[in-house]
């Protein structure tokens, strides 16, 4: 086994402030190890998009962003994040059409590709990278795109079309780098994972569509260890897969949550949902036919991931698995 | 020989005759769709319509991904977007117009079960049944975990029955007041008990108490306990036995009293509208010779929904029922968005117009009550019909939807490089399938686009031309007639 559980972060929230998770859809740490989860919010209520910071150990430490809107500080759909070595956090908005930068503090600093910026054309963002010299990568799903920028905020390259052959993408979302500088990108709606050089070049893809070892089904986000062991939230398939440096599959993770210290709390201050849920089977062992997809069964079981839309890996070799349709995030540890 | 005159007059019948079908089986038709039915014989085109195999619809993926809402089903994107987007991209309206028709009887409303995904799963359950045999539906509809919280018959147990459910079963889906005794009801309901979900307790809790926490709402699923029914014997319509549930749905099934409901109700929504439910067993059915054809085919095919779907849509009555309908908020908010092509991608325009089918009286899985939405006149109040005619107007009237951009390029093959006002809201008409408009209801589409002898110069097709700017004028008074509204 490559990965060992840890532990769960995160409760569910309805409310548009204050800690607990509302479509949560990715995170990113900081160079002093604090946790930044980017909340989607409800696009329909319209509420609850923001980004809360708290610790490995669950202390809850703010937040900040002002919800929907056009403003530097608000989003229309974000979707990914990630940190540059000055600790500036980078956010891609779908919505808007561009990538939002905040300090640590969650102060705006500035905003890549929107319409005022001629030198970056962007129009639905999705996931981000940035590598070890401040480059970032982008993929574009309505362009079906990969764009690197350097740090001087320059286009290096901009890279595939709409298709399923090599280097042709078909709504890509997540993406990361290696150590080495080669790209991974979830081809989202090709099931597959592509791996281009540090120029964009096409090397090589992993995967196909199905729900066998291998397979996947809307892969939505891929991580690298140091070691490049491949992780992939496989959405569709509402697991994670680990595959070897070459694509090879090696474990399948279904997920199994157990209380967060969050949750814990809420429960011991609600002592009758703590009594009923003890005397419950939570672990179901039966579905009638009509339930048994792998989206049923995820609704059906608490313990399972249902949503799982990010895998990212922090310093210390563990990997965060966010799941926007359980508001939580399951950590494994990596590399073992 | 056959002229000209009498082709376009054959083709004219042929696509009023489509348009009347594929209002009633679907959302309203788009002009590609009337085209693919010409020249195909009415029944085959019913064959066709209720041949559900190889339906394709908007992925649920890319609905998912742009709305996580509709992943975990929450909220009014949750709880009736999904089905919505299902609705307009659909290539088989009649699937989805079946599930809304058994949504309708067997009302569930989410605002008791605050759990979207498991009233999403009942519709799906509906629709995948939807025209199976009526012992089949009512069989899958009892062990459906959002129809058993709603009626309350996971407190249904064999020490202390709750009638609720097997009251409901009787009165609202399938035989309808009159037709049964109290004792009967108590019966039924004793037949039921143990007809449950998994982890009863702690599930009816989190619903009492509205609880999204720890980790969001955990769906549900059927679950028979044994040990919780009453086995003993009983008597219901007169049969005596120790029924279980499925028993009693047989018996159900074989009454006439059944037959003659269920006929009714296929009338009421498919053909024209009826007295509220409330009031069938004072009420004679409006049309008792088409009951009797409906009820004879419930009979002889063996309660198969299928085939008494084809009587009916074959029939003279269906036939001669054009704009005899009003119709439902949903049915008309999902006609122009299939219509503008504004649901072709998931977008929050297809979430703010659900919204606006709610303040027009009907939100998708919040019924007012157990007996469903009273339809037909009562769908028209001052303040409904001015959110309907707002609507219709303004998503009409835009000319940038892709389907309303369709529209107006039909329009100009039709009319070539000039053309009258006349001519133009002629040909706008026959291309939206509307036949048989009221010369009121032309005349003052005319006189509101500038009289129907002015004559446009069609060639510029640029959007702040004269032509667009007209057809723009001459779609949003459309979307205002009286027969647009009607079905």
């Amino acid at each position: 086994m490559v990965t060992e559980y840890l532990k769960t972060i995160g409760i569910k929230t309805n409310q548009p402030v204050g800690r607990g998770f509302l479509y949560p859809y990715d995170v990113a740490f900081s160079s002093e190890g604090i946790i930044y989860a980017l909340n989607r919010g409800n696009l329909g209520q319209r509420v609850g998009t923001r980004v809360q910071m708290f610790n490995f150990e669950e202390d809850w430490l703010g937040e900040f962003g002002e919800g929907r809107g056009t403003g530097p500080s608000n989003f229309m759909i974000p979707i990914s994040m990630a940190f540059n070595s000055d600790d500036c956090l980078h956010i891609t908005d779908q919505g808007a059409g561009e990538i939002k930068v905040f300090d640590s503090a969650g102060i705006p600093i500035k905003q890549i590709g929107n319409s005022k910026d001629q030198k970056i054309n962007l129009t639905e963002p999705s996931g981000i990278a940035i590598d070890s010299e401040d480059n970032i990568y982008v993929t574009d799903q309505a362009r079906n795109s990969v764009t690197k920028i350097d740090q001087e905020g320059s286009v290096e390259f901009t890279v595939g079309e709409l298709g399923d052959g090599p280097g042709q993408f078909n709504m890509p979302w997540g993406l990361t780098v290696d150590s080495s500088g080669f790209i991974y990108i979830a081809d989202w709606r090709n099931d597959r994972i592509q791996k281009l050089s540090p120029f964009g070049d096409f090397i090589s893809s992993y995967g196909e569509s199905g729900s066998g070892e291998g397979e996947f089904n809307r892969p939505s986000s891929v991580a690298v260890d140091s070691g490049g062991t491949i992780y992939v939230t496989d959405w569709g398939n509402e697991r994670v897969q680990v595959l070897d440096s070459n694509g090879n599959f090696i474990q399948m993770l279904r997920g199994q949550a157990t209380l967060s210290q969050w949750a814990e709390q809420w429960l011991d201050a609600n002592q009758d949902e703590l009594t009923a849920r003890n005397r419950s089977n939570l672990k179901i062992d039966w579905l009638p036919v009509h339930l048994r997809s792998p989206y049923q069964v995820s609704a059906q079981t608490e313990h399972l991931f249902w949503g799982p839309v990010s895998a990212k890996i922090d310093k210390s070799d563990r990997l965060f698995v966010t799941e926007h349709s359980r508001a939580r995030i399951q950590v494994y540890k990596v590399g073992k | 020989m056959v002229s000209k005159t009498d082709t376009k007059s054959q083709t004219n019948r042929e696509r009023r005759w489509i348009s009347h079908l594929l209002r009633r089986t679907g959302f309203g038709p788009t002009p590609s769709e009337i085209d693919r039915f010409l020249n195909t014989s009415h029944e085959d085109i019913v064959e066709k319509l209720l041949d559900f195999t190889n339906t394709t619809t908007m992925p649920d993926d890319v609905i998912f991904r742009m709305f996580p809402e509709c992943h975990a089903g929450v909220g009014l994107a949750g709880a009736s977007a999904k089905w919505v987007f299902r609705m307009a991209t659909t290539t088989n309206p009649l699937e989805e117009k079946m599930a809304l028709f058994w949504h309708g009887i067997f009302a569930t409303g989410n605002d008791k079960l605050d759990n979207p995904v498991a009233a999403l799963t009942q519709i799906d359950t509906l629709r995948r049944v939807s025209t199976d045999t009526f012992d089949s539906i009512l069989l899958e509809l009892s062990q459906d975990p959002a129809m058993l919280i709603w009626l309350d018959n996971q407190t249904n147990h064999k020490q202390s029955i709750n009638e609720n459910y097997g009251r409901e079963l009787l009165e609202l889906f399938s035989m309808g007041v009159g037709n049964y005794t109290e004792k009967d009801i108590k019966e039924c309901a004793r037949s039921f008990t143990g007809w449950s979900l998994n982890n009863e307790e702690y599930m009816s809790l989190r619903c009492q108490n509205g609880s999204i926490w720890p980790y969001h709402r955990i769906a549900w699923h059927y679950e028979y306990n044994s040990d919780d029914h009453d086995d003993q014997k009983k008597t219901f319509l007169g049969q005596v036995g120790n029924f279980n549930g499925e028993d009693i749905i047989r018996i159900i099934c074989e009454q006439s009293s059944t037959a003659e409901f269920l006929s009714r109700h296929l009338y009421d929504f498919f053909v024209e509208d009826e007295e509220p439910v409330s009031v069938w067993n004072e009420t004679p059915p409006k049309n008792p010779d088409a009951i009797k054809m409906l009820v004879n085919e419930y009979f002889n095919s063996g309660h198969s929904i299928k085939e008494m779907m084809k009587v009916l849509l074959n029939s003279d009555f269906f036939k001669e029922s054009e704009y005899k309908k009003i119709k439902s908020p949903i049915e008309m908010v999902t006609g122009i968005l299939k219509l503008t092509g504004e649901a072709e991608k998931p977008s929050l325009t297809t979430i703010n117009a659900i919204e606006e089918a709610g303040y027009m009286g009907q939100l998708l899985l919040y019924p007012p009550s157990v007996e469903g939405w009273h339809a037909g006149e009562e769908w028209i109040s001052s303040g409904s019909l001015v959110e309907r005619v707002n609507f219709a107007s303004s998503h009409m009237a835009n000319i940038t939807s892709p389907g309303t951009s369709d529209i107006l390029d039909s329009v100009y093959e039709s009319c070539g490089d000039s053309a009258t006002v006349k001519d133009m809201v002629s040909a706008t008409l026959t291309i939206l399938g509307m036949y048989n408009v009221s010369e009121e209801s032309i005349n003052f589409i005319h006189e509101s686009c500038g009289g129907e002898t002015k004559t446009v110069d069609c060639n510029d097709m640029s959007r702040s031309s004269e032509f667009s700017s007209i057809m723009s004028d001459i779609l949003r008074i459309i979307g205002s007639a009286k027969e647009f509204h009607l079905s």
